[in-house]
């Protein structure tokens, strides 16, 4: 109960100094930073258009940031995130650009393809994992180079568009229907009912508590008798498919075609989304909505109050170092001792 | 004598489990300070609180009759405390030269002069007769050189007082009367020792005075002349040896598992497993005696499916076993009470309550549709219920595993083992660092599972605790079974030789 406590308090006490500290940048600038955060709430939340538009750039970043969660959960790292959304995408990309299928039968094909596109990519540096015994967090990393140079080579020729270096975008047949007219698309839905499966799967299913246990001691998971070794491969596949999955439905959902610099920083993305939201896949959701706030809004800021959008990512990056460093200190026994020290005294009062 | 140490009202508490209470302790110039205690006692607990590594919850510590505050290993190095760890800590692949030198803080500079470095550490090595050969990497000496790098690593940063944490065990006999020559040189130059064993002939041998722990207290401190191994032993068990109260076992019934010519790393002395043949039956406790580290460990996870063996066969009721899986072996019904409760027993972060179900969540009791939902209400009640039986102290069974003492933690393991009632149950070192009154129950409920024609393997470093419950011994040194012996009246004088490997 303690415990839970301090993990909800933390990630908001970090939240708070980082706006205090972006506050007190804004002022140097010589702007008013209750305008300037007025423009920046105005900027996310502003109208349904803005909800919109939050909702719609933080799909991306919930799918990566569940996919850090997962493999998380199962006490592995998987730093490719960003390399599976970017297999996913482009294999749906082909699917709907080349296979001349239309309609929802062909949207499923896609998701299912980016899915599978993704858990592939994520089982090499599983099976290096648990045959060779590599280090997942190196080559999971460098295969994000391998796959961003792969779909360089995909719109620069394969299915290159003309004379701009990209692809021709999906069919509009393919393309995911917008919720209420807005820009946010059935993707958004979609992320929010993988974290609902992934919260179910974790805590509600047998498989999910032997999952856990792996992720928390290997050791003992294994002389307790789980199949160690095939639950670190599992949750790779699993974590690379969400990211797939995720890749796709972004394709279809905002981005349409393939160009250079796409899906670049989704993936360490989803590893802050994770850690800030503990591990906790609806936890995980909410951070990944709060950071797109942070990114649309700050876009109105600039042009309200002329506070630069880098502001933002201060506050973006200031919100993870507080966190991570929170957590830490928390586990510290001298902050231990004081902690007790405080109910002590209240007691004795 | 001048003092040097004193521990005044010294407590550390862990949770409300107190691992020291009210510890007063004095260390002499030029003496040597025996702690003996059995496992559990608080020996090392108190000397990580002399070195800084934990902090006391109450008390005061004073260095030449000034309080002190030590509030970390470096702190403890800067006021001439030294220790040498039980498991060495130095850098394999450095030379003995660059690992004294390690963390020195008299460089100053960005350059070491190496030549005044080392003419200062031959005139300590000389001085103190702690031969070492400065050059060589750390992996081409011998154990017991690489305890004199040790000793004088802690003399070279100026150490007062040398803390020596069960220095003999991986010693041979010649290298110990080396390490006691050194003991003496040094308490004739002055410097203090505080030495941690629980070998009695040793402990008789070097001492000058004795303090024995018992439970995180202080039970007495005694001059050597005044004891003897017989009254030493009494104090630090709390009672005086009684035979065992335990009827024997003379007839087992059909074997539950059978070893024949075993070998697990068989060129490995001490983690290997060499020809080993051993039968457990049923309704018997075979008890695996022998000093830490002779392959006990290898072989308990060897009839757990944890380990495969290179060679040999083992039988699992009457069947031989193809694959060593430790699934495979649970589905065969053998419980593991394995020897690092926290490690490889429990998931520490888990609750109470997962841990007590930790294998069987699969089961049609606690959930539903091939384990697609979990019953939560069923495994709370069953929690409780087992939280009742097996008299598990715990604020409730939603509190993480790890903050239970170990006590607690070794009954959430008990739960969970012993009530699928077991065929095997294999037990290493089960009553490890547990006070008398949880090793009394555990002691009760391997019984009981005797009694009802359960198999039970016991490995312990504890020869009372063998000699207490088992109905069979074996005794086992370098991976090789030395003996067997009835557990009725066993022959307590031959044992001991076959544990030294006579």
């Amino acid at each position: 109960m303690k415990n839970k406590f301090v993990n909800i308090l933390v990630p908001l006490i970090s939240v708070l100094l980082a706006f205090v500290i972006g506050c007190i940048v804004i002022a140097v600038l010589g702007a008013n930073p209750f305008v300037a955060l007025q423009a920046l709430w105005t900027g996310a939340f502003g109208s349904m258009r803005n909800v919109g538009t939050t909702l719609a750039r933080s799909t991306p970043l919930i799918f990566t940031g569940l996919c850090a969660c997962f493999a998380y959960r199962c006490g592995v790292f998987n730093l490719g995130g960003e390399g599976q959304f970017i297999i996913g995408a482009v294999v749906c990309c082909f699917i709907a650009t080349r296979s001349g299928l239309e309609g929802p039968l062909a949207i499923v094909l896609c998701l299912a393809a980016g899915a599978l596109a993704g858990g592939l990519w994520a089982a090499v540096p599983g099976v290096l994992k648990i045959y060779r015994d590599q280090n997942e967090m190196i080559i999971s990393i460098m295969l994000n180079y391998v796959a961003t140079l792969f779909m360089g080579v995909v719109y620069t020729n394969w299915l290159r568009d003309g004379t701009v270096p990209q692809t021709a975008p999906v069919p509009d047949a393919t393309k995911l229907s917008r919720l209420f007219g807005l820009r946010v698309t059935t993707a958004f839905i979609l992320a929010i009912v993988v974290g609902l499966l992934i919260y179910y799967f974790l805590f509600y299913t047998s498989k999910g508590f032997q999952l856990r246990a792996v992720g928390l001691n290997m050791t003992a998971a294994q002389f307790n008798g789980f199949a160690v070794k095939r639950y670190i491969l599992m949750s790779f596949i699993v974590s690379g498919a969400i990211a797939g999955l995720g890749g796709s439905a972004d394709l279809m959902g905002t981005q349409y075609r393939l160009i250079n610099g796409y899906a670049s920083g989704y993936g360490f993305d989803g590893v802050a989304m994770a850690l800030i939201g503990q591990l906790h896949p609806l936890a995980t959701i909410l951070v990944a909505i709060f950071f797109a706030v942070l990114r649309v809004g700050s876009t109105t800021m600039q042009a309200a109050t002329g506070v630069p959008t880098s502001v933002s990512d201060i506050i973006q990056a200031l919100v993870i170092v507080f966190t991570v460093a929170g957590l830490a200190m928390v586990k510290l026994p001298q902050f231990k001792a004081a902690v007790a020290k405080l109910s002590a005294r209240k007691e004795a009062a | 004598m001048e003092e040097f140490l004193r521990m005044e009202h010294v407590s550390k508490r862990f949770g409300d489990f107190y691992a020291n209470k009210d510890i007063n302790l004095t260390v002499y110039k030029g003496e040597v300070l025996t702690l003996l205690g059995e496992n559990g006692a608080g020996k090392s607990t108190l000397m990580n609180v002399l070195i800084g590594l934990y902090q006391p919850t109450e008390g005061s510590i004073y260095l030449n009759g000034k309080k002190v505050r030590i509030d970390s290993p470096a702190q403890a190095v800067r006021l001439g405390i030294g220790m040498v760890h039980q498991h060495f800590m130095l850098v394999e692949a450095m030379t003995v030269f660059e690992n004294i030198i390690l963390g020195d803080r008299n460089t100053k500079g960005v350059f070491i002069d190496r030549e005044a470095r080392k003419k200062e550490i031959l005139e300590l090595s000389a001085k103190y007769g702690l031969d070492v050969e400065l050059d060589r990497p750390i992996t081409e000496i011998a154990v017991g050189a690489q305890q004199r790098v040790e000793i004088l690593k802690a003399l070279y940063r100026g150490a007062e007082l040398l803390v020596l944490d069960e220095p003999s065990a991986a010693l041979t006999d010649i290298e110990v009367e080396g390490l006691f020559k050194i003991m003496r040189k040094l308490t004739e130059e002055g410097k203090s020792v505080i030495f941690i064993s629980h070998k009695m002939r040793e402990v008789l041998h070097i001492s000058d005075r004795i303090t024995i722990l018992r439970a995180g207290e202080v039970v007495t401190t005694l001059r050597r002349e005044e004891t003897d191994g017989q009254a030493l032993a009494n104090l630090m068990i709390g009672r005086e040896l009684a035979p065992s109260q335990y009827t024997k076992v003379e007839q087992a019934g059909e074997p539950v598992i059978q070893l024949k010519g075993v070998d697990f790393q068989k060129d490995s002395k001490h983690n290997g497993l060499s020809g080993v043949s051993l039968t457990v039956g049923r309704g018997e406790i075979v008890g695996i005696a022998g000093v830490d580290g002779n392959g006990q460990s290898q072989l308990a996870q060897v009839v757990t499916g944890v380990l495969t063996p290179d060679a040999g066969t083992v039988d699992m009721k009457g069947t031989r076993v193809a694959q060593f899986t430790p699934n495979g072996f649970i589905l065969e019904n053998v419980s593991h009470i394995p020897e690092d409760r926290n490690k490889m027993g429990l998931i520490g972060e888990m609750s109470v309550k997962d841990n007590i179900v930790l294998k069987t969540t699969e089961t049609q009791a606690f959930s539903s549709a091939k384990g697609l939902v979990l019953k939560k209400k069923a495994i709370r009640d069953y929690a409780l219920e087992m939280q009742e039986k097996y008299d598990i102290r715990c604020t409730s069974v939603e509190q993480e595993a790890r903050n239970l003492s170990g006590g607690n933690q070794q009954k959430v393991i008990l739960a969970r083992e012993l009530e699928g009632e077991p065929d095997l149950l294999v037990a290493v070192h089960p009553t490890r660092g547990l006070d008398i009154g949880a090793t009394r129950f555990i002691h009760d409920t391997m019984i009981e599972a005797r009694d009802r024609g359960c198999g039970v393997l016991l490995v312990s470093a504890d020869f009372d605790e063998i000699l207490e419950v088992s109905d069979r011994i074996v005794v086992m040194f370098e991976g090789q079974v030395m003996g067997v012996y009835s557990g009725k009246n066993p022959p307590i004088e031959e044992i001991s030789l076959a544990m030294a490997g006579k």
